[in-house]
């Protein structure tokens, strides 16, 4: 990997790590667990359609390990780990078979993945099957917060070429 | 073609998921409720005949939550994680959305009727 590149991959991660941070300021209307905006992942999306698949695992993974540092919330990381592997898993497949006006749809498509991922978790860590009762929550809330990101990504997408 | 099929299915899982959602937030019937802390039973009790009292529940990491039953009703009134999100929930209503700590491993949840 070339300085460029690198520097690049830096700058995305302290863009997303800024923004995770901004968003944690931001009071959360859904008093339900694992329901966020997500704005941090306007620069996955992003990544995922600008940069090779390891190089969006990157930027994916620092954001996830500092952020749960910044938030002082390190217990949270295991579901939104959990979350980003499937959502990253499933964005990077849709890659190669949607087109770049469809963004919007890969980012809907990567938050419900996440949702789905974050409950698993907390179905193993939590012992118990009730938990999944807030997936159709999480679902309705993440895809649409996946659909403004989506959007967001691909007004930047336009506009950077 | 693809596009419109993964579309279809999207706008097809996010309509379910609305329906699950309004079926979820429905208030419970029931009277019996339980703490679960890492997939074992603390307590349970009958809110109707229980007394008002507060319950210390401690977690592995040190933390607590503060669990308050009054008047029939059951929250949690004080957690010391930084998200808060069990102490918004407010009073636990729905049959299948238990109040949950996510960092502290707990459930308050309603139980199933044993009679």
């Amino acid at each position: 990997m070339n300085i460029r590149r690198l520097t690049e991959l830096a700058l995305l991660s302290s863009v997303a790590l800024i923004i995770f941070v901004i968003e944690l300021r931001i009071p959360n209307p859904f008093p339900i667990p694992g329901v966020k905006l997500g704005l941090a992942n306007i620069v996955t999306v992003y990544a995922v359609f600008r940069y090779r698949p390891s190089e969006t695992a990157m930027i994916v993974t620092v954001r996830l390990l500092l952020g749960a540092m910044f938030s002082g919330n390190p217990s949270a990381l295991l579901y939104s780990a959990a979350g980003a592997v499937c959502c990253l898993l499933g964005m990077l497949a849709l890659r190669r078979t949607l087109p770049e006006k469809h963004i919007w749809l890969c980012s809907v498509i990567g938050a419900m993945l996440h949702n789905i991922g974050q409950i698993t978790a907390a179905v193993i860590i939590m012992r118990s099957f009730g938990v999944i009762a807030y997936l159709p929550l999480l679902l309705v809330t993440g895809s649409l917060a996946g659909l403004f990101t989506g959007m967001c990504t691909q007004l930047l997408l336009k506009r950077i070429k | 073609m693809t596009n419109r099929k993964i579309m279809l299915a999207v706008a097809a899982v996010f309509l379910v998921s609305v329906c699950l959602s309004v079926f979820i937030l429905m208030p419970s019937e029931k009277r019996e409720v339980e703490i679960v802390q890492n997939g074992t039973v603390l307590y349970t009790f009958d809110l109707n005949r229980a007394e008002d009292r507060e319950i210390r529940i401690s977690s592995a990491d040190g933390g607590y939550n503060l669990i308050v039953i009054k008047d029939g009703t059951i929250c949690i009134s004080e957690a010391d994680c930084p998200d808060q999100t069990c102490v918004k929930m407010g009073e636990l209503k729905s049959d299948y959305l238990p109040i949950v700590c996510l960092p502290h491993k707990l459930i308050v949840r309603f139980a199933e009727d044993e009679s």
